[in-house]
């Protein structure tokens, strides 16, 4: 990202009238999970149709440390390290799969996470859990939607910080080599398998990072909060912004989150069904991927940047 | 020991739903390589349609058979959009797919709402050998298995049916001998589609359906179609009923909440040994 548009960003929270604070903030946290999906999609050639299982492992493990009475803070820095080892632990068997394979091994995951969490009392069950209290440094508490809104631009920062510096490694070479054909990666010493591993393991961290800000923000979580429709939307807004570009997640979920905000406020007027947000939403999520896929196969952002070089 | 019985043949009957979506998944995979994530869809909408057809007093049967038909168009149009431009790759297929499915939640909800959605089927309680069930799940049993012998029969000894069979084990062969690669792939989405249908019209009297109950189905039947490596239907139908069993005896034995695990776990087994035994593939 260039200087020069950091500035402008970080006086958008300002700006906006505070009734759409929660869609920014919502938004933000979609677009770090994005930034590594986008870096597993793009850059490691693997589909993930779970990663909302990330999402809700940093979210569950930074609300019940602090349920519990660890400081937020600590508690914040967990997730992202909970969320990564758990993709490292389920991804070592999982990663040996391959396109389709590993797609459904991943839904598989995430519907099976939602079941335990759905049977676990102790992280109260399908109820949820209640009482998460709110983000605090020291004695200082975090209780406006202006202070989220600037956790959740930290936390896509140093999503968007890591994933370019991982792009530009020796690492970040090596992947790019294996997403286009792996054999030959192999063969010239990229070891593939560890490679992808790790980034599958940042990715969720990412999530989980995302997840935690979550928990503290909305002070309440269930199973029902992460569908397995949140994973597709991540998978949404990754392909539509851009796969393999540092802004494409970042585009993508603005794009989306924004349709869809505007969509909702027209399906909810006086006079519309009460079905009508849900139906909206399902159809740009649906068109968007499908027209994205077909017509624009590389994304937005790489699209517009042929359109901006060729004038 | 009538428990037992009354488990399994239940179990037998939910698995040949499962068996019926992954037979879909396998003739789709099959002709073109694509993995139908609207599978499931194909069923939901189905078991809507008939809903539908039942309440506004279309005679049983007749409403059953206008599901399967429902599913077989929706087939048709979701193989036209993830196959129809040439130079598709079968992982960008798959992503089609999955946006119409994601489509089919926007026209399910618009038409049928989203609330659980259920209509009588074979009423009343059967008794086979002391073990008491619903009487439905014999008539799910009863009308699988023709299906699966139709299906042999139909890739055995029909033109159509030898030329799909060409496409899948040799398609630059198939295309040289003059068979219509493109047009097999769409016979398959059909046919693909008219089995979830069949699925769904058959399942929904017993378990209720929701504009997403389309996930279970097509993560269940994924898991019956990969027992036989995504290629062999009459695996699919053993996977099917196999994971349909376990599921109940856990039910049965285990108390119900696990059974959901229990699928999820055995697919992923399979699938990592199938992918240790084969050694690593590059897709």
């Amino acid at each position: 990202m260039k200087a020069a548009l950091l500035l402008p960003v970080l006086l958008v929270p300002l700006l906006l009238p505070s009734r759409h604070l929660a869609t920014f903030v919502l938004l933000t946290l979609a677009a770090a999970v994005t930034v590594g999906v986008s870096l597993l999609m793009g850059y490691a050639g693997q589909i993930s149709l779970g990663q909302a299982s990330f999402y809700a492992i940093g979210a569950y493990t930074a609300g019940l440390l602090a349920v519990h009475g660890v400081p937020p803070v600590l508690g914040l820095l967990v997730a992202p390290l909970v969320a990564g080892l758990a993709a490292a632990v389920i991804g070592f068997p999982l990663l040996r799969l391959r396109g389709h394979h590993l797609a459904f091994a991943t839904l598989a995951v995430q519907l099976i996470l939602l079941s335990l969490l759905a049977q676990a009392t102790w992280a109260g069950g399908a109820i949820g859990l209640q009482g998460i209290p709110r983000f605090s440094i020291g004695g200082f508490t975090l209780r406006q939607d202006l202070g989220y809104a600037y956790l959740a631009l930290l936390v896509l920062g140093v999503a968007l910080l890591v994933s370019r510096n991982v792009v530009s490694s020796r690492a970040g070479r090596g992947l790019r080599a294996a997403a286009s054909s792996e054999v030959a990666a192999a063969a010239s010493g990229v070891p593939v398998g560890g490679y992808r591993l790790v980034v599958f393991a940042l990715s969720a961290a990412f999530a989980g990072l995302a997840g935690g800000v979550y928990a503290f923000y909305l002070g309440y979580l269930a199973p029902g909060s992460f569908p397995v429709l949140l994973s597709i939307e991540y998978v949404v807004m990754a392909v539509v912004g851009g796969l393999g570009t540092i802004a494409g997640p970042v585009v993508g979920a603005v794009l989306i989150v924004g349709l869809v905000q505007v969509l909702n406020t027209l399906g909810t007027q006086p006079g519309m069904p009460d079905y009508a947000p849900g139906v909206l939403s399902y159809a740009v999520y649906a068109i968007l991927l499908i027209v994205c896929v077909l017509y624009l196969p590389r994304g937005v952002v790489p699209a517009l940047r042929k359109a901006v070089a060729r004038r | 020991m009538s428990d037992l019985l009354g488990y399994v043949i239940t179990g037998l009957g939910i698995g040949a739903g499962f068996a019926l979506v992954g037979s879909g998944l396998v003739a789709i995979y099959r002709v073109t390589g694509v993995v139908n994530f609207a599978q499931g869809a194909f069923a939901v909408l189905a078991a809507m349609l008939t809903g539908s057809l039942l309440g506004a007093g279309v005679p049983h049967g007749l409403a059953e058979v206008g599901g399967v038909l429902l599913g077989a168009v929706a087939g048709l149009v979701v193989g036209v959009i993830a196959i129809g431009r040439p130079g598709t790759s079968p992982g960008t297929s798959l992503i089609v797919t999955l946006g119409l499915g994601i489509l089919a939640y926007a026209i399910e909800v618009l038409i049928w709402g989203d609330q659980p959605r259920s209509y009588p089927g074979v009423p009343g309680v059967a008794e086979v050998a002391g073990a008491r069930l619903q009487a439905h799940y014999l008539l799910i049993i009863g009308v699988t298995g023709p299906v699966f012998a139709a299906m042999a029969w139909f890739f055995a000894r029909t033109d159509l049916g030898k030329a799909l069979s060409a496409c899948a084990s040799n398609r630059y062969a198939a295309q040289v001998v003059g068979i219509d690669v493109r047009r097999m792939g769409l016979a398959a989405f059909v046919l693909g589609g008219a089995l979830g249908g069949l699925a769904g019209v058959l399942t929904t009297p017993v378990q209720q359906v929701t504009f997403d109950s389309d996930v279970a189905l097509i993560v269940n039947g994924f898991a019956a179609a990969v027992l036989g490596g995504l290629t062999r239907p009459v695996v699919a139908l053993a996977g099917g009923l196999l994971l349909g069993v376990a599921q109940t005896l856990v039910a049965g034995y285990g108390g119900g909440a696990y059974q959901v695990e229990v699928a999820l776990v055995l697919m992923l087994t399979v699938m990592i040994v199938q992918s240790a035994r084969s050694g690593p593939v590059p897709a």
